[in-house]
């Protein structure tokens, strides 16, 4: 092995990085774990690199590399836990292309467990990381819910055409009966299948309507996101965690009454964080409304 | 704060307005995520502003809405600056709820208008701030850069 030392290399990875090199900085970072094996952070430093190079599999062993380490190097430093949300950052970002969405969204809510307990300032990013992977999930859900639902619009109004042509074959069968009652037969069953049909076209353009803004109490008035992770003022005002933490790092004033407000004074919401919860479950499209 | 903050929060701001704003206020343009204009109008007989619209411009930054917009009334043909006195003749606002101290994130570009829009409607006093042509002859800043001095808070 060279003579330059891991962190030398990490370093010049970084400024790779930074150029937007993401190939070169990977090599290095690369070259930076063969020096030094068992640094987690070298492992987060070139997941990072791979999301980049949108090379997903090797994000996610990277990063599950990095979360090994740093859990049997016992105690972790205050430095150590910080970089784990990386981990579980980016194994949610890499995740999502995968299609892997309950794992996505599972990593972005520890990632913003830990970031909230430190107080990072990746909270914003780490609350919209939820917010995309719980839209992506519904609009999964609901492509797979839609193709369901026309394949039992098919599926229904098979059976009705069997059964009309199970009806005129024995009434055939018992020759010289009227050609009224065959007639009548056909007639009653197409009616039948033009209904079942408008019935489920009538699901279908309830959906397709313009969708209404999502309701305001979901809505933190100042990312004008639906809420993740809803925290109280001491007004009884709730706000995203993030966006308020953010605002109170600038001035620690309460945004409506301008009395005095710290990270410290907030309190969960939990009913609220329910609610939003099930809302964003049944209407993921509010993440972009 | 990433990049991505204030652009989602202008784009749905954007959406919200395009579903009706209060009387009085217009949506003029909001081609892109750093500068809107709107027109405001008073809406009651206040002789110094009957028959008059104007224009106001929206500028934010990428901290937007943590950090306050800068807005300024802009002038055109038909749209003059009203005469006010926390306006100077150059267009610069001085309201406090736009000052670094004042600003909350829970406003925004509705909420503003329709402060500004409330600033003119009670307001009866014909004249500019004091000191207003020096002001404009000798100010290349910025609103943003001006600390203002909030010599009366009852207009």
């Amino acid at each position: 092995m060279s003579g330059q030392s891991s962190l030398a290399l990490k370093e010049e990875g970084n400024r790779h990085f930074q150029k937007g090199d993401y190939v070169a900085a990977e090599a290095l970072y690369t070259k930076a774990i063969l020096a030094d094996p068992i640094n987690p952070l070298l492992y987060t430093n070139r997941a990072m690199a791979r999301l980049k190079m949108s090379r997903w599999d090797s994000v996610i062993e990277d990063c599950e590399e990095c979360l090994r380490l740093s859990s049997s190097s016992s105690t972790s430093t205050s430095g150590g836990s910080s970089k784990n949300f990386k981990a579980l950052y980016y194994l949610s970002q890499a995740h999502l292309p995968l299609k892997n969405y309950d794992q996505a969204v599972a990593y972005a809510l520890e990632a913003h467990k830990i970031c909230t307990e430190t107080h990072d300032k990746s909270l914003a990013a780490v609350t919209s990381q939820v917010l995309k992977c719980k839209k992506e999930r519904w609009e999964h859900r609901e492509k797979l819910r839609k193709r369901e639902e026309q394949e039992l619009e098919g599926e229904v109004v098979e059976m009705l055409r069997r059964e009309m042509d199970g009806l005129l074959k024995t009434s055939s069968s018992e020759d010289g009966d009227d050609e009224e009652e065959r007639k009548e037969t056909e007639k009653m069953y197409e009616e039948k299948i033009e209904r079942i049909r408008a019935v489920f076209e009538r699901a279908r353009d309830k959906e397709n309507q313009r969708r209404p803004n999502p309701p305001d109490w979901a809505i933190d008035d100042i990312s004008f996101q639906v809420m993740v992770d809803p925290v109280m003022t001491k007004t009884g005002k709730s706000y995203e965690r993030a966006s308020i933490e953010e605002h109170l790092r600038r001035s620690e004033t309460d945004p409506l009454t301008r009395t005095p407000l710290t990270i410290k004074d907030l309190l969960p919401n939990i009913d609220l964080k329910h609610a939003c919860e099930e809302f964003l479950n049944e209407n993921g499209w509010a993440v972009d409304w | 704060m990433p990049v991505q903050f204030a652009a989602k929060r202008l784009g749905k701001e954007l959406n919200k307005i395009q579903n009706g704003l209060p009387p009085g206020i217009e949506l003029v343009s909001a081609d892109n995520l750093e500068e809107w204009l709107l027109d405001i109008r008073v809406l009651d007989n206040n002789p110094l502003y009957l028959n008059e619209t104007y224009r106001l411009k929206f500028r934010f930054g990428q901290s937007y809405p943590i950090e306050p917009p800068e807005v300024v009334f802009v002038k055109q043909a038909d749209r003059p600056i009203p005469i006010h006195p926390h306006i100077y003749s150059n267009g610069i606002i001085c309201l406090d709820l736009l000052g670094q101290q004042g600003w909350s994130p829970v406003q925004s570009v509705e909420s503003v208008s329709m402060s500004l829009q409330s600033m003119l409607t009670g307001n009866t006093k014909n004249e500019r701030p004091p000191g207003d042509e020096e002001f404009v002859r000798a100010n290349k800043q910025r609103p943003k850069d001006i600390e203002f001095y909030y010599h009366d808070n009852t207009v």
